[in-house]
């Protein structure tokens, strides 16, 4: 079963392209630049919204664990993924959410379980296509060493350095360590 | 206690054939026995040596300056975490607690022996902590509870109970 993912190349889902880079080991997908973003499942099913597709990815590569290891774990992907589509993605005023961020990453290195999962790729891509994030990073220190930690890992670094410069001229301020 | 270490060491590693070694002094150095060279002596010098035999060079840093971090958390681990006193340990966890505010893993983003050495060595102090105190050094609280469910690490350790959120909040580290 091959995928086929289209992404709008003025403005590609970072999200989405991270789930796909995290499951190509297992689930082959393909990756095309065009005019909207879409995932080709069947001339019937499609999806178009980057939670909609990072979400059905995770599913067909459930020993990944990009969903949690539990319905608890599930459950609280879940709210990352609305978390970061309504509070974070191209909303004015990132104070707010950033605040609740850093207080439940204190404690935490990954935002759900011990490891990866969707929440992360999608909180992160959110972040880093947003314009106002470069400029709070500092007053944000959990949030700060956690985007900073996941942008040096393979895939982030891969998608981050290819597509977040068409979405964000100004989002290259992370690497200061 | 090291020696324990050692073989929970080498079950990470994945080596398949268990050392055997000797102690040395009062204070109990473990030494091996190596069958192609001198004996090797101390607790950092011998799991320097496991991780290579098993092959897994990027544990002890993969740049030069990582790997100069790796060795100066393994010291650290022998000479300070080894011999604290009472007086000793609310410095070391607030020293520590600030190191690890910008960091998942002691040599920065990649983990290393030195987490794993140093997560053993800890682990004492960690047990005894109140809730409170895990939430004075979060961050120290935080790369424990990371480190302890990293796969493969944890074996002959009890689990140490960590809150997922904070509860003392207003409370300003």
């Amino acid at each position: 079963m091959a995928l086929n993912l289209t992404i709008n190349s003025s403005n590609p889902p970072l999200g989405a392209l991270l789930a796909a880079e995290h499951v190509r080991s297992s689930v082959p997908v393909s990756v095309e630049e065009g005019k909207d973003t879409r995932l080709h499942i069947s001339d019937s099913i499609q999806f178009n919204d980057g939670n909609s597709i990072s979400r059905y990815l995770a599913r067909v590569a459930p020993a990944l664990g990009l969903y949690g290891a539990n319905t608890m774990e599930q459950t609280e992907v879940d709210h990352w993924l609305e978390f970061s589509a309504r509070r974070v993605c191209d909303q004015p005023g990132l104070t707010g959410a950033l605040g609740e961020l850093d207080k439940a990453l204190s404690l935490r290195t990954f935002l759900v379980g011990h490891a990866l999962t969707l929440a992360d790729l999608s909180v992160w891509a959110a972040l880093k296509g947003h314009v106002e994030w470069p400029s709070h990073g500092k007053s944000f220190p959990h949030v700060n060493r956690w985007f900073s930690f996941l942008s040096s890992q393979v895939p982030f670094t891969a998608v981050g350095n290819k597509y977040a410069s068409k979405k964000a001229p100004m989002s290259k301020s992370n690497s200061d360590e | 206690m090291a020696l324990r270490e050692l073989s929970s060491l080498e079950k990470y590693l994945g080596l398949k054939k268990p050392n055997k070694y000797s102690t040395q002094g009062d204070k109990k150095v473990p030494v091996l026995q190596n069958n192609n060279g001198p004996p090797l002596l101390g607790l950092a010098t011998i799991a320097c040596h496991l991780v290579k035999e098993a092959k897994r060079p990027e544990l002890l840093g993969d740049t030069a300056e990582n790997r100069a971090v790796v060795q100066q958390w393994l010291e650290y681990r022998v000479t300070r975490l080894d011999s604290c006193t009472k007086e000793d340990i609310k410095i070391i966890l607030k020293d520590l607690n600030l190191y690890l505010q910008d960091k998942v893993y002691l040599a920065g983003n990649q983990f290393t022996v030195a987490d794993t050495l140093v997560y053993y060595g800890i682990h004492p102090l960690m047990v005894d902590l109140a809730v409170q105190e895990k939430e004075q050094y979060v961050n120290v609280t935080r790369w424990f509870d990371h480190i302890q469910h990293y796969p493969g690490v944890r074996h002959h350790l009890p689990p140490v109970v960590v809150l997922r959120n904070r509860i003392y909040t207003s409370r300003h580290h």
